[in-house]
């Protein structure tokens, strides 16, 4: 038990430490480079790494350091800010139609299940292709296609506990409703959410990759990694590995930083239950 | 017999959600922003033009006027006419799916092997060195984004050491392939052509082992924690302590009862490797049903959208069927009824 207890840690550390330094590089990208990450060097498109240029400059002469740097910004921000919009969207959702039950929660569930009748990246992408790429556009894609997962997430937990005795005493001596939801049942029936939502940031960064790769994302000349990625690709068939590898193996790294951390919470959460 | 009357019982039932699917997708690709009539004329096209377009594919109509129209044609099987290239929907999706299920059955297949052996492998060594291993590198391939790992692979199989074609095609067009059914080598073994077969071949090395990779992440995974359920059984206690030899014991006891899960996961996954396919035939060109779903989608083809859409949730309902019927061929609790 404390064997797993000690793996569980050690994934835990191991994932935060890889997050802290993937949000240190993007806040300190300018003290890391020379370079702007839209800068333009028209002496040097597609030059190799070395030189001027740290890994080299792509297609149009931007420095692909500089643009993988900044690009961690982005990518972290639209990916944490969607999956805190799907939570709390998603958690109150659940929340109301859990505890009171009634038809609210049938249409809600009706909802999420034809949500949940199609692969996630494929919704992603008809909602990306349908309303248009552009960041803001794509927090809330992100948002909308998680969000009915944390809604089942949370119905399901309410619905055990309100049926729970310490409910019932706050009920009976007169709490009041939205008190008793607030106070004491939101709290315990995030537990769930709170080992899903870092997995969930890791997939939400490889869905917006995914689509900018796609060309359904950032615009051209805005600095992501899965843009960076597209960009690349006819040069990899060149050999020119520069313009491509970075930018994908940044966003392995990030992903992976969640990965651990989601794996290590929910390995702690069952080496406890035990 | 029985297994016969569910499926058809279970299909029937599947009717009114594919309705709604249908419905539901016919008004939302009409409703949102975009015109499919835009993209096909020229510059210089003018108001008159534009009118005659909007008139030849009937979207002049009223809604329901086009929605009766193309039930009426999905009943005979008709899906209606591609904006774009002015061809039959249905002609150019039978060509085009072929490709995608031959890349997704194969990799699927491959992970689904490898995810067990490795699985049970990782849970019967659980805690030691190589279970951590395994469940690091688990970790990892789901961590991967699958496009880059397919032009990673490219880079490596084609780039450095020149063992894998380009990353253009899925048969070399010298080896003259027939179309058959559009499963490159379905169709060469169905038609004797050897070369055609060996390229066929060829062409599916890298986007076959990229899908397997970023798949087998999440089989193993399940795999690792119901092999763990069953040797924690009080049944693999009893059968152990009865002196059962290793591979009976293996075979009639572990396998058999870490298996039962995974059908309903192979579900899953399938849906999410349709979602990966789009993404990795975009790398290697495949030409395939991902492709040419997400250029209708993007060109706003009504009848390509509305064909891709039901395709996909057709497909991924019947999976699940055949998830329930293979459970119930491994689980001796479960009864088809």
């Amino acid at each position: 038990m404390t064997k797993d207890l000690r793996f569980a840690s050690s994934l835990i550390v191991t994932g935060s430490v890889i997050l802290a330094v993937v949000v240190l590089a993007a806040l300190l990208a300018p003290l890391l480079t020379g370079w702007g990450p839209e800068e333009i060097d028209p002496a040097a498109p597609l030059a190799a790494p070395g030189g001027a240029h740290l890994l080299g400059t792509d297609l149009n002469g931007m420095d692909v350091w500089s643009r993988v740097l900044y690009a961690a910004r982005l990518d972290l921000g639209v990916a944490v800010v969607a999956v805190a919009l799907a939570v709390v969207a998603g958690s109150l959702l659940g929340l109301v139609a859990g505890y009171w039950g009634g038809w609210a929660d049938d249409v809600l569930m009706r909802v999420v299940d034809v949500f949940q009748a199609f692969p996630t990246f494929i919704l992603a992408l008809a909602v990306a292709a349908l309303f248009g790429g552009g960041t803001l556009n794509l927090v809330a894609v992100i948002a909308l296609v998680n969000a009915p997962a944390y809604a089942r997430l949370v119905r399901a937990e309410v619905r055990s506990i309100r049926e729970l005795p310490y409910i019932e005493a706050a009920r009976t001596s007169g709490a009041p409703p939205w008190g008793i939801l607030w106070r004491h049942v939101l709290p315990n029936s995030l537990t769930p959410v709170r080992v899903i939502a870092p997995l969930n940031c890791g997939w939400a960064m490889l869905t917006l990759a995914g689509l900018s790769f796609l060309g359904l994302g950032v615009p051209v000349p805005g600095a992501e990694w899965g843009a960076m990625i597209s960009l690349g690709t006819a040069d990899v068939v060149a050999g020119r590995w520069w313009t491509s590898v970075p930018p994908g193996l940044f966003l392995l790294v990030c992903v992976l930083g969640f990965s651990l951390l989601g794996e290590g919470l929910q390995e702690r959460a069952d080496a406890v239950r035990r | 017999m029985r297994v016969l009357r569910f499926l058809l019982r279970r299909l029937l039932q599947l009717l009114p959600v594919l309705l709604g699917v249908v419905v539901l997708t016919f008004l939302l690709v009409r409703v949102l922003p975009g015109d499919p009539i835009r993209t096909i004329l020229g510059p210089n096209a003018t108001a008159e033009d534009a009118a005659a377009a909007r008139a030849r594919y009937g979207l002049d109509q009223p809604v329901w006027r086009q929605f009766l129209d193309y039930l009426g044609g999905l009943v005979t099987g008709d899906l209606g006419t591609s904006i774009q290239s002015g061809a039959p929907v249905a002609g150019e999706l039978a060509v085009r799916i072929g490709p995608t299920l031959e890349l997704v059955v194969i990799a699927l297949a491959l992970a689904l092997v490898v995810a067990t052996a490795l699985g049970i492998w990782s849970a019967r060594r659980a805690g030691r060195f190589g279970d951590h291993t395994v469940r690091i590198a688990a970790l990892v391939g789901n961590s991967l984004p699958e496009f880059w790992l397919g032009l990673v692979l490219v880079l490596l199989g084609y780039s450095v050491l020149g063992w894998a074609p380009a990353p253009s095609g899925r048969v070399d067009p010298d080896t003259d392939l027939s179309l058959l059914t559009g499963a490159d080598l379905l169709d060469a073994a169905l038609t004797g052509n050897g070369p055609a077969f060996v390229s066929a071949l060829h062409h599916l090395m890298l986007p076959v082992l990229t899908l397997a990779i970023v798949i087998v992440a999440p089989l193993l995974r399940s795999v690792r924690a119901s092999a763990l359920e069953v040797l924690a059984s009080e049944a693999y206690a009893a059968a152990e302590a009865h002196g059962l030899r290793g591979r009976l014991l293996l075979r009639g006891y572990l396998l058999r009862a870490t298996l039962v899960r995974l059908p309903a996961l192979a579900a899953l996954v399938f849906g999410f490797a349709i979602g990966s396919t789009v993404l990795i035939e975009y790398v290697f060109s495949w030409q395939g049903f991902g492709q040419w779903a997400l250029r209708g989608l993007l060109y706003r083809d009504y009848p390509v959208v509305q064909a891709s859409v039901l395709l996909i949730a057709l497909f991924y309902v019947v999976v699940f069927l055949i998830a329930d019927v293979v459970h119930a061929a491994l689980d001796p609790r479960v009864r088809i009824s």
